[in-house]
């Protein structure tokens, strides 16, 4: 298996591929168009795929005889839930520990308004 | 009366020290010796009540004459009181990290999914960008720690901001300030709700943002990243004030602008003070207290 960082990459080819994608995927059609710039073995794909979907990050559909790759969420959405995840403080009110911020604490409602104002205005 | 001194000690500490020490101004100039003074305290204070659950069995059997079978239950109790405060505090302290770790584990999966770095060529390696306008900037600590700026951070600053704000998040990763803040949110929640208090965490928090902008400032200057800090608070900053937490926010950022205007305030003589007061306060209950207690209690128990 590739190294971390070469894993790390290739995750994230893949699941751009998702994104960009009309539909759910299947192993092959990824494993195409990823072999199109890179030697791949169909294995790697398969795996890291499945990986993937351990995580929650991609769903499994089983469509004739093959499994469908999709994301679970829209890279929109994701980056949305990733950003409050980030400037949100802990569930218990807690001053946070898992994350050091530059910004400072910010209320969760008023940050959601503002993500949602600044994609608006993009 | 050693119990009764360590008492009094260990309530000052954890009663009355913290709110004088979070309202006064001199740790803004010594803000590294000042967080090893609230460790210093914070692990007094534990000291102290584990003094106390122990000297004071001890010392009540002393005052009512000799009872050697009550001596050996008290000592007994004592023993496991003093068991159940160490044990609480390592539980907290495993339950903390244990979460920090997992929300840090599944925020660094998606942050590299989402990554497009590679957009912004001239960005240091180790770098994630996040598309999305909203400017901000954060870091991800750990093993595999990461820089995380947002593709509005890269708009709204230049490349000398953007280089303070990387220099000041590098620093919280290489200084493991995430440690010092996980031990404090630990102590906090190992504290019985009437007993606790949030200044010691509230305190630290700002005295490490304050380390991070000093060891920025030392590799880019303090204007790129004042005026970096400006920009990235007033972009975030809820539209709705009167919020007790956005007050807070804005008053802490007040502070770290203050510093980082006009000559520089640190003080190397607050440093040694602030760090030999720290050590003073492990050292001096110990040799005047504990050490003679000891040297007491240990020919006086029935063990």
């Amino acid at each position: 298996m590739a190294s971390g960082k070469a894993l790390g990459d290739l995750e994230r080819d893949i699941m751009r591929r998702l994104w960009d994608a009309a539909g759910p995927l299947t192993v092959r059609q990824v494993h195409e168009q990823l072999s199109a710039e890179r030697d791949l073995a169909y294995t790697t794909v398969m795996t890291v795929l499945d990986r993937l979907a351990k995580k929650g990050v991609v769903n499994q559909q089983k469509a004739d005889r093959a499994y469908r790759y999709a994301p679970a969420q829209t890279r929109e959405e994701m980056t949305a839930a990733l950003m409050l995840d980030a400037l949100s403080a802990a569930p218990d009110d807690v001053r946070d520990a898992a994350l050091a911020h530059f910004v400072g604490r910010i209320d969760p409602s008023a940050l959601s308004a503002a993500i949602e104002a600044a994609n608006h205005r993009s | 009366m050693t119990a009764l001194l360590l008492g009094a000690l260990g309530l000052t500490l954890s009663l009355v020290v913290p709110g004088v020490l979070a309202s006064a101004r001199w740790p803004g100039r010594a803000p590294v010796a000042a967080i090893v003074l609230w460790q210093s305290i914070t692990l007094a204070g534990i000291l102290c009540a584990l003094g106390v659950v122990l000297a004071a069995p001890q010392e009540l059997i002393d005052e009512s004459g000799p009872g050697r079978p009550y001596g050996v239950t008290a000592l007994l109790a004592a023993l496991v009181v003093a068991m159940v405060i160490i044990v609480r505090l390592l539980v907290s302290l495993a339950g903390v990290t244990h979460r920090s770790r997992t929300r840090r584990a599944r925020h660094r999966l998606l942050v590299d999914l989402l990554d497009t770095a590679e957009r912004h060529g001239e960005l240091p390696a180790g770098l994630r960008v996040l598309d999305g306008p909203l400017p901000f900037a954060y870091c991800l600590p750990g093993r595999r720690p990461r820089v995380v700026l947002s593709e509005g951070v890269l708009q709204v600053l230049d490349a000398e901001q953007v280089a303070a704000v990387i220099a000041h998040e590098q620093a919280h990763l290489r200084y493991r300030h995430d440690l010092v803040m996980e031990s404090f949110t630990a102590f906090y929640r190992a504290v019985p709700r009437p007993l606790r208090s949030r200044a010691p965490l509230d305190a630290v928090h700002l005295l490490l943002e304050m380390a991070a902008d000093d060891a920025a400032r030392s590799r880019t200057g303090a204007p790129a990243l004042r005026s970096a800090l400006e920009r990235l608070g007033d972009a975030v900053s809820p539209d709705a004030p009167a919020e007790l937490d956005a007050a807070t926010a804005t008053a802490e950022r007040r502070r770290r602008l203050d510093r980082l205007t006009g000559p520089d305030t640190r003080s190397g003589t607050l440093t040694v003070v602030a760090a030999t007061m720290a050590v003073c306060l492990l050292v001096l209950p110990t040799v005047i207290l504990v050490v003679p207690w000891l040297d007491r209690a240990l020919t006086a128990w029935p063990l």
